[in-house]
């Protein structure tokens, strides 16, 4: 839906009904447009996990340190 | 004919969701298709609808301003069905079509008229998608010139909800069936 949303066609919705019900597809595809939007805008805000994987309460300096510059799903190596 | 075959508006008898439903018919966003869709998913209905329409016809920035920019981000979505949608509200506020292009696509042109704030919350839109990285401090530092910060929070989440729902909609090959758009007019 992101990054091809032309793939996501008659077929691509037959494969789906083949594991999901309807009301799993439509929660299914409102969850996706809804992270789609938000993870976007909530990334354009420069915000950090308040939490360390260690669970450690950190600064948002440090957060930013620890989690990088980009969220890892808009790093390069994850589109590969 | 989408993905997913909406429901029959005598399936859907939940108060709330038929109450949001009206309200969204009386705005012309959205007309009763994306509930009728959604719906199939009763627990994520109602909240969904109530989103959508909060986000939009409600809050502390202009309506029509809103209105442009949520058809802009419908084009950029390419998606048919949001596009083709018009709120009756902003259009009773005086906002045509020809000044929703300008909007949507001349926005900068001073000549245009927009003001810096206008501008500004076009921008916000235009590039959230296209180009997020731009929407940097100093984009915020210039938002903040115009706009308070609630005002920003509520912009930037009418963007990112619309965009989302805009982005479903179009995965499920959908077609506004009310527009109000005169024919030969962009969508």
């Amino acid at each position: 839906m992101s990054v091809n949303p032309d793939a996501v066609d008659a077929g691509f919705f037959d494969q789906l009904r083949k594991h999901y019900s309807e009301e799993e597809i439509v929660e299914l595809g409102a969850f996706i447009g809804f992270n789609l939007g938000y993870h976007t805008f909530f990334g354009s805000l420069k915000f950090y996990p308040l939490f360390s994987p260690d669970g450690r309460l950190v600064s948002q300096a440090e957060s930013e340190r620890l989690y990088g510059a980009a969220p890892t799903s808009l790093r390069p190596e994850a589109a590969k | 004919m989408t993905h997913i075959a909406p429901l029959p508006r005598e399936a859907i008898t939940d108060p709330e969701l038929r109450a949001l439903m009206a309200e969204g018919e009386a705005l012309g966003v959205p007309d009763d298709l994306f509930p009728r869709i959604i719906a199939r998913a009763p627990e994520q209905a109602a909240p969904l609808m109530r989103a959508l329409l909060m986000s939009h016809a409600r809050g502390n920035v202009d309506h029509t301003l809103k209105e442009i920019m949520r058809i802009l981000l419908a084009r950029f979505a390419k998606d048919k069905y949001f596009a083709g949608l018009r709120s009756t509200k902003a259009r009773d506020m005086g906002l045509t079509e020809m000044r929703i292009d300008e909007g949507c696509f001349k926005y900068e042109d001073d000549s245009k008229g927009f003001s810096e704030a206008e501008k500004c919350a076009l921008r916000y839109a235009d590039l959230m998608f296209l180009d997020a990285s731009q929407l940097d401090k100093t984009f915020y530092d210039e938002m903040k010139k115009h706009w308070s910060e609630a005002q920003i929070m509520e912009l930037g989440a009418f963007i990112a909800f619309h965009y989302g729902m805009q982005m479903f909609m179009r995965s499920l090959g959908a077609v506004s069936r009310t527009t109000s758009i005169p024919a030969g007019e962009p969508i």
